[in-house]
């Protein structure tokens, strides 16, 4: 079982949490012309490294903040988690 | 009547406490502090099973966790257990046992057959035969095989014991309380660390207890009791027997199994039988000691082959005797300590050691104490079928390659000594890559990869005196780094004997012409010979070796096994075994009950069971509950003799004559507030938002972001900046966190809040044409006519006392509304609606009633937004605003989302007007076409429509907007129904919508 | 090739089994092939074997960076079964069902298939709806199903819980009578040995590092042993397939994510079916060998690791008792993890790309072991012919550009919600 550090809340273990996905996907803009390749890719395409990968998890049980955690995908080590708004 | 090999002055047991059990159904004693297995052989009972494949006889081979023979069947408290290890099972009061995997008795086996035809049965032989004739692998032979196979018997009768779980942190959990183990805790506890120490043992002291060492001038069993008490006693340690730490997970997460009522004859009131301890521990000491490997020669799988370590332990732990004429067969120094204590207890064995008179304290005490000893000497098999009756026995050369002349020795035990295997699963767990000592031959831990250190001989390291010195360090300087404190225990005074190296010799070379079978995984029968069949075959990587023979796959895991497959390996591919590699450990070390890891959450606490404040007022009137996730929810409301069909029909029809009410406290409920409320809904809804006015609500649909229906539901501006939004009940928790999920990641500026307050109201729908009068009546304040409360709007009101929410909207087409209290309340407006409503004929009416209601109306829900339905499927393209961009947008622009001929939902009737079309049931245009019979579309929801008392259905078609009038058949294989049907509207009942405006 | 039959085994025993040939060679690469094969798994070598036996091409590598069949093939809870909802679903698995018929026969290997019958418990009416749709939509496709009544339910699986004490009751069951289970190694050392034999190289041990892509045309592979040209090379590497696409500039619609089952110590038999939990992700069978094989839920999160953790196998096994109360008293005795090619929609792609040459195969989620021979035999059929065969035409990439999706279970982009 994880343990993972809510930047609100400190460190909680994995099951008052919620997985979010990959958190370096953009979402486009609100009303602005995209391309349906770039449409697609946002909706469908993920790099899902083998290694660090940044990814959202939510405290569903917890304050329910999103926010980012940079883990490895080989050994489950955590580096860092951020706030929503700040970027490795 | 006197125990044959129960000897009466050595031993932990105690002796006034006498036990009587039964195995095989035959009656025998122990005492208290046996196991069954120590019990069994104080008996002289050797035969306790039969080995997997060739149904050998199997008897003990070790007294712990590594045993591979002797599994039982286990009877306590009317229950039973199947697969118990007789070597781990302590002994209680009335306990029965019987052997496994033998028929018609562990005596007289059958299966045993195997045995005599075991040269047909090779590793892997299943794969080259029973092929044919086609069908007999399924119909003939696997059922056979089927038979033969696994050991115990499961009760299907559901388990009584409880299982509870602990949730543990502390500074250092320790993995077993041998020297290592106590001289961590102890350095560790006594600089203020809080610390865990598990022993899975029932006794405490690992090797101490067995071992002739002396510590600070007492015996090393004297120390660790004493160690152990201090333990005991200090706030800041846990200390727990029985209790084997079984898995090293992320994060310094390690799970424990505690056995607290397995060892009683049934389990102490208002105990769990077992406890799982979930442990995050900041470090983790591993001194999980090692565990003796077996010398490989033939039949070394008699019953009476024990390892050297195990006879010393029933020795001096039960002062039980494996034989009374013992062989010592070893390669090193352990087994002289085991003679040893043989002789010291008036037996005389005889040691056949592999070395050439190694120069070794211990030889020399041997020798002094006149033990017969034969030096480059081998056990080449051993003779008797149930039980060893002697060894042929032979001098070995330098190179270890040819024996010399065969003698014949008499023997009624070989206990074997190959040396020592560290226990690294729980270091290899925690993903710790494990590296080959060339001193040892055998793994040990490498670099730390999560916080965890490991001590003692689980890190190779055989001495006490080097033992003691680094457990009481490791101990020390872990503590330290948690607590700085920085306080020293001395590190007592160590006397022992000095040891001398081992012999790499592990496997005996057969006699010319004989076939004896040498034997790796003694539990899955794999012999030298199986591993090198699969080696000459080309299954050459280890694992492939573990998977062709099913090498160290028993219940044991390979604990004896494992090494001397790697050896073997690496002896005939001529590799050295650090680059053969070995298999990956993985949790759990030893086989965990399910029940244990599954906890309380059984029964109808499987799941947690969620119900409305009305419940019970539910479960009064009769009403017939249904599963709406974790949710229950009144289905219908059973009058008399009535069914489902009949019921629910009752409930529609006055409904749409008089009045129901349905109780949907379940619906999901959101409050969603801040200045910029209307924007966020306005980009989370397809359809427009800024203009809502306050008192008013609106229907929404929200999308995922790859264009697919999410939810949908009314929101309403109950004041300037707040908002209330339902969703429905099975969706609510995902609604929430995505609306979090925008507000919080892509949408932070905005100015918005949202929680749930699905538990803060509960919530009453009226319907029907009386639905106004039930109402004024409810709140004779308020202006409840078409101009006053017109179609979605919204009021609040006073409920005989209550606050109230009353929304104008509808699900069943009808006249209605819905009105909201405060939980606390929601069974009083119940009750008051039921009082008021009765002039007016109200009925409560479930969920099938509401699904009739809504089918018939063509309102859409779960069955046709299912995930993979657009907007347009579901004839809500309406609600599609053109002019701002919403989540999801983006997405229905495609290829396949505006085709022409897309699928699109339709009414359904039969020709006939008589017949039901069961749900599930495809459309097609040929009732007979040759399969596969292309689909047009599926019926997703059907009713009986009250309306028009004949059948109705809602599908979701292919081309649906061109395929009115069409006559299809509706075909569901599964009942044999094909049924002619007519494609109508949805929108069966009120198609302009006038009932809800009136 | 040596013949596999009662009557060799009874030879080489006599001989004490000193003649048994080995299975596949141990081959060096050769320069250049004419299609290379990226992935030993079951499907890797599947394909090298249809593309052999179908398709007569036969200067053909397969480079695997482990021991062959070690990864998904050997890790999975040996499940077959065609019944699925969709078309192109069922209509593909069902082949697969057919192959898997006779695949002991054509491979001269026993994979021990079993068909006895996979059974999905219903625990609503509103799911036995589900499940009619489900079922319906087999029969007019040719595959066999049945709906089962709770009482047709308990008759053949009398040890599900049926007491007062349940939180979801059994309504009754869709039941595939013709899924049922192999012996999952047995399959990836049958198409090895058989596509050995027809002068395949299976090459171990010997990890990709990179492409030689020349004007978007695939030329070789850079691996551990050297560059090997390839006129074709075919993608098929289940859980590593996003690490190799990004060699290759690719990005995929796919995550990687980890699955565990586990097992109960053997017992007598008890379980003559496959068994799956409808109120929950709980699936289950008995081996040969007596053990219970069970699994369910992913772990949840992006995952390369091979290894899982406690608290979702708790909640596998909470399922497990809530559908098979006796499993309470039994011990798991090992679990494992395997990684998953998790496809945006659920389903596979098999395909080509936009490199001329490199073909694709992925996607397979944890249900990629009852694939193994169909996901072979189209995607040799894919590489051979350079088209898609109409039974894997629907498992295009452009699916994801155009929308025609096959989301059988509606649940979209989130593919770690299982």
């Amino acid at each position: 079982m994880l343990h993972i550090k809510c930047p609100y809340c400190g460190t909680r273990s994995q099951n008052e949490f919620a997985y979010g996905g990959d958190a370096t996907i953009k979402r486009p803009e609100l009303n602005k012309e995209v391309s349906d390749k770039e449409w697609d890719t946002f909706v469908y395409f993920r790099k899902s490294p083998r290694g660090k990968h940044l990814e959202f998890w939510h405290h569903i049980s917890g304050c329910r903040q999103w926010f980012k955690v940079q883990r490895d995908t080989t050994t489950h080590e955590i580096f860092k988690t951020l706030k929503p708004n700040e970027d490795i | 009547m006197p125990q044959d090999y129960r000897l009466d002055k050595i031993g932990l047991i105690n002796r006034n406490k006498k036990i009587s059990f039964k195995f095989n159904g035959k009656s025998y004693f122990g005492y208290e502090g046996d196991t069954l297995a120590s019990a069994l052989i104080a008996n002289g009972v050797h035969l306790v099973g039969r080995s997997f494949k060739y149904h050998r006889p199997r008897g003990f081979f070790g007294a712990g966790v590594d045993e591979p023979y002797a599994i039982v069947q286990l009877y306590r408290n009317n229950e039973t257990d199947p697969n118990v290890r007789a070597t781990e099972q302590e002994l209680f009061e009335g306990l029965e046992a019987k052997s496994v995997n033998c028929w018609p008795s562990v005596n007289f086996d059958i299966g045993a057959i195997n045995n005599f035809l075991n040269k047909f049965f090779p590793a892997g032989f299943y794969y080259k035969t029973f092929m044919w004739p086609k069908s007999f692998w399924y119909k003939v032979y696997e059922p056979f095989i089927r038979k033969a196979a696994g050991f115990g018997v499961a009760s299907i009768k559901h388990d009584k014991e409880r299982y509870e779980h602990k949730y543990e942190y502390c500074d250092l959990l320790i993995t077993g309380s041998g020297p290592s183990g106590l001289a961590s805790a102890y350095a560790a506890a006594k600089n203020g660390a809080r610390v865990i120490l598990a022993e899975d043992k029932p006794r405490f002291g690992g090797s101490l207890l067995t071992s002739e060492v002396n510590i600070g001038n007492q015996s090393g069993k004297e120390w660790a009791e004493n160690i152990v008490n201090e333990l005991k006693e200090m706030p800041n340690v846990i200390v727990r027997n029985r209790a084997q730490v079984f898995g090293y997970y992320d994060h310094n997460m390690l799970v424990m199994s505690e056995r607290i009522n397995d060892h009683l004859p049934k389990s102490k009131k208002y105990s769990p039988k077992q406890r799982l301890w979930y442990i995050r521990a900041k470090e983790v000491v591993i001194s999980s000691g090692s565990i003796e490997r077996p010398l490989v020669f033939g039949n070394n799988d008699t019953p009476g082959v024990v390892l050297s370590s195990a006879a010393k332990e029933y020795l001096k732990v039960y002062g039980v005797l494996v034989g009374r004429n013992p062989l010592i067969f070893t390669n090193n120094d352990s087994g002289y300590e085991t003679a040893i204590e043989f002789k010291k207890n008036g037996i005389w064995p005889i040691i056949l050691d592999t070395r050439n008179n190694p120069n070794s304290e211990i030889v020399d005490e041997a020798k002094r104490m006149g033990i017969d000893i034969k030096f480059s000497y081998v056990v080449v098999a051993a003779k008797g079928y149930k039980k060893v009756k002697s060894a042929e026995i032979a001098k070995i050369s330098e190179d270890k390659k040819e024996l010399g002349a065969i003698e014949n020795i008499n023997c009624d035990c070989i206990c074997v000594s190959g040396f020592w295997t560290p226990t690294i699963h729980l270091a290899s767990q925690s993903g710790n890559k494990t590296k080959f000592n060339e001193e040892i031959d055998a793994f040990v831990p490498g670099k730390s990869k999560q916080e965890e250190t490991t001590v003692g001989s689980a890190n190779g390291i055989f001495t006490l005196e080097e033992t003691l010195k680094t457990s009481f360090e490791a101990g020390h300087q872990l503590s330290k780094k948690i607590t700085k404190n920085d306080n020293k225990v001395s590190i007592p005074k160590v006397v022992e004997k000095k040891l001398t190296k081992h012999d790499k010799f592990w496997c005996v070379p057969l006699p010319k012409g004989k076939k004896y079978k040498r034997f790796l995984d003694f539990q899955n029968d794999v012999a030298v010979t199986d591993v090198e069949l699969a080696l000459r075959e080309g299954y050459r990587s280890i694992e492939h070796v573990k998977r062709y023979t099913t090498l160290g796959m028993a219940t044991d895991q390979g604990k004896t096994s494992n090494l001397n497959g790697l050896q073997l390996v690496s002896d005939v591919e001529n590799k050295i075994v650090p680059s053969v590699g070995h298999t990956t450990f993985r949790p759990p070390y030893t086989p965990v009950t399910i029940g244990a890891i599954v906890g309380r959450e059984v029964g109808k606490h499987s799941k947690p069971t969620r119900k409305s404040p009305i419940h019970s007022w539910h479960e009064k009137h009769n009403a017939v509950f249904v599963d709406a996730g974790v949710w229950l929810r009144p289905r219908y409301y059973k009058q008399g003799s009535e069914g489902l069909f009949e019921a629910s029909k009752r409930e529609a029809e006055n409904v749409r004559k008089n009045v129901g009410v349905c109780d949907v406290t379940t619906l999901g409920k959101i409050d969603v507030k801040g200045p910029d409320a209307a924007e966020f809904l306005n980009r989370v809804y397809t359809n427009a938002w800024l203009k809502l006015p306050i008192g008013k609500a609106r229907y929404g649909v929200m999308l995922r972001e790859d264009g697919i229906v999410m939810d949908d539901g009314t929101t309403t501006r109950i004041s300037g900046n707040h908002y209330h939004m339902t969703t429905t009940t099975a969706q609510a928790a995902n609604v929430l966190s995505h609306l979090e999920y925008y507000l919080q990641v892509i949408w932070p500026e905005l100015n918005v809040n949202v929680v749930s307050t699905t538990e803060q109201w509960s919530g009453a729908a009226i319907a029907g044409p009386k639905s106004r009068n039930v109402l004024q009546k409810l709140f004779p304040n308020i202006d409840v006519s078409n101009e006053g409360l017109p179609f979605m709007g919204y009021v609040e009101g006073d409920l005989f006392g209550v606050h109230a929410r009353i929304f104008r909207i509808s699900f069943s087409g009808e006249l209605a509304y819905e009105v909201n209290v405060e939980s606390n309340n929601g069974n009083y407006m119940w009750e008051k609606i039921i009082e008021i409503g009765k002039e007016f004929s109200i009925q409560p009416y479930g969920t099938e009633a509401l699904s009739t209601l809504r089918i018939e109306m063509g309102h859409v829900a779960g069955s046709e937004l299912d995930g993979r339905t657009i907007p347009y499927d579901n004839g809500l393209q309406g609600l599609l605003s053109k002019k701002k961009d919403f989540i999801g947008k983006r997405s229905l622009s495609r290829q396949a989302f505006v085709a022409e001929d897309r699928q699109k939902v339709v009414g359904v009737v039969p020709l006939d007007k008589k017949t039901s079309i069961p749900e599930g049931s495809h459309l097609v245009k040929e009732e007979k076409a040759k399969l596969p019979n292309p689909k047009l579309g599926h019926v997703s929801a059907s009713c009986w429509s009250v309306e028009y008392n004949n059948p109705f259905s809602l599908a979701i078609l292919h081309d649906g907007k061109n395929m009115i009038g069409q006559k299809l058949f509706a075909l569901s294989p599964l009942k044999n129904k094909s049924i002619p049907v007519e494609i109508v509207s949805s929108h069966y009942v009120d198609p302009k919508g006038e009932r809800v405006r009136s | 090739m040596q013949k596999y039959s009662v009557f060799s085994l009874i030879k080489n025993a006599l001989k004490g089994h000193k003649d048994w040939e080995v299975a596949w060679r141990n081959p060096t690469p050769k320069a250049e092939y004419d299609v290379i094969i990226i992935g030993g798994g079951g499907h890797g070598l599947a394909t090298a074997y249809y593309l052999a036996k179908e398709h007569n091409i036969t200067n053909v590598a397969i480079v695997e960076k482990g021991w062959i069949g070690g990864g998904n093939v050997g890790r999975n809870t040996t499940i077959l079964r065609s019944n699925y909802m969709h078309d192109q679903n069922g209509l593909f698995y069902e082949k697969g069902m057919d192959l898997w018929k006779s695949m002991s026969q054509d491979l001269n290997f026993n994979v021990m298939y079993s068909p006895r019958g996979i059974i999905n418990l219903a625990h609503s009416d509103a799911q036995m709806n589900a499940y009619s749709r489900r079922g319906n939509s087999m029969r007019l496709n040719g595959i066999d199903a049945v709906l089962l009544g709770r009482e047709e339910v308990q008759k053949i699986v009398p040890m599900l819980d049926f007491s007062e004490n349940v939180r979801f009751p059994i309504f009754g069951a869709l039941m595939q009578p013709s899924g049922g289970t192999a012996r999952h190694d047995a399959v990836a050392w049958g198409y090895a040995r058989q596509a050995d034999s027809m002068g395949v190289d299976i090459i171990q041990h010997c990890e990709v590092t990179g492409f030689d892509v020349v004007n978007g045309k695939i030329k070789g592979i850079k691996t551990s042993k050297g560059d090997i040209k390839a006129k074709k090379v075919g993608l098929c590497v289940a859980g590593s397939t996003s690490v190799l696409a990004e060699m290759l500039n690719m990005t995929l619609p796919i995550e990687t994510h980890l699955l565990q089952a586990c097992v109960s110590e053997p017992i007598k038999p008890i379980l003559d079916h496959v068994v799956t939990f409808g109120a929950g992700h709980f699936y289950c069978s008995q081996s040969d060998k007596g053990e219970m094989v069970m699994g369910g839920d992913l772990d949840g999160y992006n995952s390369y690791a091979q290894r899982g953790n406690l608290p979702t196998l708790q909640h596998v096994l909470t399922e497990g008792i809530a559908m098979f109360p006796f499993l309470s008293k039994l011990k798991m005795l090992r679990t494992w993890g395997g990684i998953m090619d998790m496809s945006m929609d659920g389903s596979p792609i098999i395909d080509k790309t936009h490199i001329e040459g490199l073909y694709l195969n992925c996607g397979w989620c944890y249900g990629g072991f009852k694939a193994t021979p169909v996901s072979g035999w189209t995607f040799a059929h894919t590489i051979a012919q350079d088209r898609v065969h109409e039974l894997n035409a629907g498992y295009n990439l452009n699916r994801f550009s155009t929308g025609h999706l096959i989301d059988e279970k509606g649940l979209g982009t989130k593919t770690w919600i299982s």
